[in-house]
């Protein structure tokens, strides 16, 4: 699905975010998020990482130049929406499933609180609430699909936060001479995409994101095997029964 | 009637049962679950129901699994050259005409089976208790996650196998795990060195 003409995507430029946070306050006001008690560590990041009231946050990454001694790098974060998805792969009861748009949302009621998304997810973004249910960004699924941006987008006064057509808004990107698309080929193509000039683990991206290899092998080898192992054991006694037969009692007497 | 000898206890029966019927449970759901089956879910009432049907018969499973032991596991250890020998005969299933050498209470078959669901039954219920109850903990969490599946695995084959064997392929075996009894006559044929050994023969 990854050149699917569908799939929408977030494109982030962070080289136009100001750090203004609106995108966190419109997420937490369309989402009807509650405030979270953060404290003072010595950074102008708040809250400091995603949480179940924060399902985007932007990082302040301070990272000083030669010109700038007091370079912040801003990353607006969320959830990558991978088309290849190490949470809905893992996930057992379905809670977790694809949009229409390529995003990767949630179902509350269905999620029964196992916790194996989160730890099958490559860039840690899902969180469980008070409630032990999953929760995290879901591209604005209820606006998207109403013909709306989501709601980060639409509030975000520079531009650093783009909605549209996926292949469109990469097309754009490179030819605005941003040279690494974070996320165009990553996981199968991620719907969260960045545009970087520079190195994007100078932004503190992650390099080459993967899902954990014990849940690909999972996936690949193990369930197939459960699947057909049973089919096989079950045929294998067929067979035996109708080509060798019972255990005969008379024979045994001999 | 013919004079009957008893081949299990009762509670062993009766623990047989709570395993087998817990075993099955944990292998339905586990199967929905797996494959994200939503008509088995709804027959629990829904995933969330399914997961503490699940979990709790993952217990159940776990304690039965632990008694079975005072029941088997001495057996399950002991080998002799008569086994060595029904393992180049394949136990006679491959063919009638081969003969196969005088066995005690249990086959080797058996007894490796039974070793082999201990081994993955210790597996499975670990990991299970892991995923369960140390959530937060993402390496637990992910080795768990495998170890479980790996021990699904092996579960799902040797199921099967075991149940096939104790009904279709051997009449007359399957009632010994209802009644605990069968015919002293029989018995003598199917297991001449254990009534040797408890002085009936």
């Amino acid at each position: 699905m990854a050149n699917d003409n569908n799939r929408k995507a977030i494109l982030v430029t962070p080289e136009d975010c100001i750090g203004c946070r609106a995108c966190q306050v419109a997420c937490k006001s369309w989402n009807q998020l509650p405030g979270i008690s953060t404290k003072n560590n010595g950074t102008y990041q708040n809250p400091p990482d995603l949480a179940s009231a924060a399902f985007n946050i932007i990082q302040y990454n301070e990272v000083p130049s030669q010109e700038n001694p007091v370079r912040w790098l801003f990353v607006s974060r969320r959830c990558m929406h991978c088309e290849d998805a190490g949470c809905m792969t893992i996930c057992p009861s379905g809670a977790l499933y694809r949009t229409s748009e390529g995003a990767v949302a949630y179902d509350r009621d269905k999620c029964i609180g196992c916790k194996l998304c989160v730890n099958a997810c490559p860039f840690d973004v899902p969180r469980y609430d008070a409630e032990n249910k999953v929760t995290k960004c879901h591209q604005c699924t209820d606006r998207t699909t109403a013909g709306m941006q989501p709601a980060c987008v639409k509030t975000c006064p520079t531009g650093a936060l783009r909605y549209g057509d996926r292949n469109e808004l990469i097309t754009v990107a490179k030819k605005d001479g941003f040279g690494t698309i974070y996320g165009e080929n990553d996981l199968s193509g991620l719907g969260s995409i960045y545009a970087f000039k520079e190195e994007p683990k100078l932004y503190g991206m992650k390099e080459n994101p993967t899902i954990p290899s014990s849940v690909v092998f999972w996936h690949t080898y193990l369930k197939p095997l459960s699947f057909i192992g049973l089919g096989g054991v079950v045929a294998a006694a067929a067979i035996h029964y109708l080509a060798i037969g019972p255990h005969k009692e008379k024979e045994e007497e001999v | 009637m013919a004079e009957m000898v008893r081949k299990s206890s009762v509670d062993e029966v009766l623990n047989h049962w709570i395993l087998a019927g817990s075993c099955i449970l944990l292998m339905i759901t586990g199967f929905a679950f797996l494959f994200q089956m939503k008509s088995v879910g709804s027959v629990f009432g829904g995933f969330n129901i399914m997961k503490e049907v699940h979990n709790w018969g993952g217990v159940v499973f776990s304690l039965s699994l632990l008694y079975s032991m005072r029941h088997y596991l001495k057996d399950a250890f002991e080998y002799d050259a008569d086994d060595a020998q029904w393992f180049k005969v394949a136990g006679g299933y491959l063919s009638h005409k081969v003969k196969v050498p005088p066995m005690g209470k249990y086959n080797p078959g058996q007894k490796l089976y039974y070793l082999g669901i201990v081994g993955a039954g210790i597996a499975i219920a670990v990991s299970g208790f892991a995923i369960w109850l140390m959530k937060d903990n993402a390496s637990v969490m992910l080795i768990s996650h495998l170890v479980h599946n790996v021990a699904f695995c092996v579960f799902v084959i040797a199921v099967p196998v075991h149940i096939y064997l104790s009904t279709l392929a051997n009449p007359g075996t399957f009632q010994i795990m209802v009644t605990g009894m069968l015919p002293l006559s029989e018995a003598k044929k199917k297991y001449p060195k254990w009534m040797k050994a408890a002085g009936k023969m």
